[in-house]
């Protein structure tokens, strides 16, 4: 890596090499004309020019081809600001077009493929599409169809796309021929700050950037990790921005009175929760999520070892699924960023059937549940009811909360630091992107706030605090610090399940 | 250019002299009013002043023959504004050449510096600026115009328009800059290409 720029529109880092685009050519010694910098091997004592006369000459002509039926439709178009075409016409371009507007081959514009728009007006034939259909999805959707300047791209009689991978058709084209349906028109990407975090849609922990503006996220992309999810991410990833803005959202902590939710603040809340505690001892049962970070599970674990309570967080059996790979690209059965971290730090010691049962016979004096899981579960609603006390966090307002008897705020993903460990036990970090609405905490914040009432504070501050707690308590985990997971994450030494898996694979 | 100096007598002595001084100022004004080039004073509001064509006022959305906004929510205007009082939301226009175009367009007035530079952004000409400055109101939120009440002011020849890109092209100076940037880093100077 020489940190020379070299502009080209077909090559992708994930995709296999094409060298249709002609953008990338430079000026070889010893070489009689200009070869393409993605398809040329390089060699021994080679001597490669970029930004020679030559080059540069070679690049201009280029571009100023592959915007000749351009539409320059950029005020309406929504890769503006991330486009190549643009990018690259400031650099390398700047010539004033030698073709009238009325000359222009004109092509099909504003055709809906189901989650995907395309314009094969703006298209630029790089292939990329297809290369990424034929590849990474095998569904082979896209095709060129006609000939010289009246080739575009198009799908078998305009069928939509089905599969669960199109957001990234949008993401690989390098200008504004393929467009995502849900981003439309929403936002001009130069007003959008990103920040780096993991997908909390299943247990393969893809890497992704959160787009945000004002304290909204906007959009989800992936952020490449070769290790883990390359430059993609599915549709079911995508979406799960919806989820942080909804207007549902459990913004103050309430406790069930006499006559009904009273509203509390969230240290009366957690003054309640201690309260009750405090008088259920080891008769009470915790029930942790793997929604939850490896900080939050490290909390509440902590805060379960000091009450002396039963602990699980195996509520609906998501430890079966972590490794099940549900489409053969990225999709887990597992719609659980964290399952891995919950098995790691050892939560499933109880067994959720045996604490039901415990419930049931009414020898549990508190339940807290880090998550909702269990108050969706039909066969818990007997067992729930026997239970004097149910304290909850939640993000979501629904109406299996008033099975509860205290609901505390939590923040979502998106508003807290911390780490997920993924299906491969890869510890990943989330950072925090904005502010949770109202009075929203992060899970770990309350758990070490009950710890405190009782008598015991967590030595911690920031989550960064609590991860160094947890790479001295969990042994895998040893050595481990926000810095060494870094932007890309850390692989744990691999476990005997993990091995088992592999050796299966192999 | 070195400023003027003018030099102030301050040592006029008390006595009726100065007082006379100043009785002649106050009449030669008073019969300068009447006989001459008349009070400097206009009658607001029944009368205005006078303003230039490029007068910066409160602004104007243009429209197409068929009555839509000429803009389509490029969002420049929002991008180049140091004020940040525009509020633009896009949308799907069905069964037109131009796909998109502004379901929301406001101006906080109150917010805006008059500054001009939405105009200069703007690629499609569809924002001016009228010679209107009597900016009254009786709330805040009235002071919020829309897309709808932008546009009506085109209607609005009361004023006259002020501020507008055929003043001048705009957009040459930024591309100039580009091109000075280009050669200066690069030693690149764009032209067609040589055959």
């Amino acid at each position: 890596m020489a940190g020379i720029e070299i502009p080209h529109f077909c090559w992708h880092p994930d995709l296999p090499v094409d060298g249709n685009c002609r953008m990338c050519l430079v000026e070889i010694e010893k070489m009689p004309k200009l070869q393409i910098a993605c398809n040329t091997v390089v060699s021994d004592g080679m001597v490669v020019r970029t930004t020679s006369e030559k080059a540069v000459q070679a690049h201009r002509t280029t571009l100023e081809f592959l915007l000749v039926n351009h539409p320059i439709d950029c005020p309406v178009c929504d890769q503006a600001g991330e486009c190549y075409l643009q990018d690259q016409y400031m650099e390398h371009g700047l010539h004033d077009s030698k073709i009238q507007p009325e000359e222009k081959v004109r092509k099909r514009k504003v055709v809906d493929l189901g989650p995907i728009m395309l314009d094969a007006e703006r298209c630029v034939l790089c292939s990329r599409c297809l290369r990424f259909e034929a590849n990474v999805t095998g569904t082979n959707s896209f095709e060129f169809v006609n000939r010289g300047d009246h080739m575009q791209i198009s799908t078998f009689e305009n069928r939509p796309i089905t599969h669960n991978y199109a957001g990234n058709l949008a993401d690989v084209c390098p200008v504004g021929a393929l467009l995502s349906h849900d981003f439309r028109f929403k936002m001009r990407v130069w007003f959008l700050e990103a920040t780096d975090s993991v997908c909390p849609g299943c247990s393969t922990g893809c890497n992704i950037f959160i787009d945000h503006r004002d304290g909204e996220a906007q959009r989800l992309r992936p952020r490449r990790n070769v290790e883990v999810n390359k430059s993609w991410m599915c549709d079911i990833g995508r979406k799960e921005y919806k989820e942080i803005a909804l207007d549902t959202r459990v913004t103050a902590a309430r406790v069930r009175g006499t006559s009904g939710w009273e509203g509390a603040s969230v240290p009366t809340a957690l003054d309640t929760l201690a309260d009750r505690l405090r008088e259920a001892g080891t008769a009470s049962a915790f029930l942790a999520t793997p929604q939850a970070t490896n900080e939050d599970l490290f909390a509440f674990r902590t805060l379960a070892e000091k009450v002396g309570g039963m602990l699980d967080f195996r509520v609906g059996d998501p430890q079966d699924k972590v490794r099940v790979l549900e489409d053969s690209v990225l999709l887990r059965a597992d719609r659980n960023p964290n399952t891995q971290g919950c098995l790691d730090q050892g939560l499933g010691r109880t067994g959720v059937k045996e604490i039901l049962a415990a419930c049931a016979a009414g020898k549990v004096g508190a339940l807290v549940l880090q998550g909702p899981e269990l108050l969706r579960s039909a066969e818990a609603l007997d067992a729930l009811g026997r239970v004097p006390f149910v304290a909850v966090m939640a993000t979501r307002e629904e109406p299996l909360l008033d099975r509860a008897h205290l609901v505390l705020p939590a923040a979502m993903w998106a508003e807290v630091d911390g780490t997920f460990t993924n299906y491969q036990r890869r510890v990943q970090r989330i950072r925090r992107a904005f502010a949770a609405p109202g009075s929203a905490t992060p899970r770990w914040q309350m758990a070490a706030g009950v710890s405190t009432r009782l008598g015991t504070p967590l030595p911690a501050a920031t989550a960064r605090d609590v991860f160094a707690l947890l790479a001295r308590a969990v042994p895998d985990y040893a050595g481990l610090d926000f810095k060494t997971v870094g932007a890309g994450g850390r692989g744990l030494p691999a476990g005997p399940e993990q091995i088992a898996t592999q050796e299966a694979r192999a | 250019m070195a400023a003027k100096v003018v030099t102030v007598n301050r040592d006029t002595k008390p006595g009726i002299y100065p007082v006379l001084i100043g009785m002649a100022i106050t009449f030669k004004n008073m019969l300068q009013t009447m006989f001459g080039h008349g009070a400097a004073t206009i009658q607001f509001p029944e009368e205005k002043r006078k303003t230039s064509g490029r007068y910066r006022g409160i602004h104007i959305l243009t429209q197409r023959l068929d009555g839509t906004p000429k803009c389509v929510a490029c969002y420049m205007c929002a991008t180049a504004c140091p004020a940040e009082c525009i509020y633009i939301e896009a949308g799907e226009r069905p069964e037109a050449t131009i796909e998109k175009y502004p379901t929301r367009f406001e101006i906080d007035l109150l917010r805006c510096v008059y500054c001009g530079f939405c105009v200069d952004a703007c690629p499609e000409e569809a924002i001016f600026m009228s010679r209107e400055n009597d900016l009254v109101g009786t709330s805040r939120a009235e002071m919020i115009i829309d897309r709808d009440r932008l546009m009506e002011r085109a209607k609005l020849v009361e004023y006259g328009p002020g501020y507008r890109p055929t003043d001048h092209d705009v957009r040459r100076p930024v591309r100039i800059a580009a091109l000075e940037r280009l050669k200066h880093e690069h030693g690149i100077v764009p032209g067609p290409p040589s055959r």
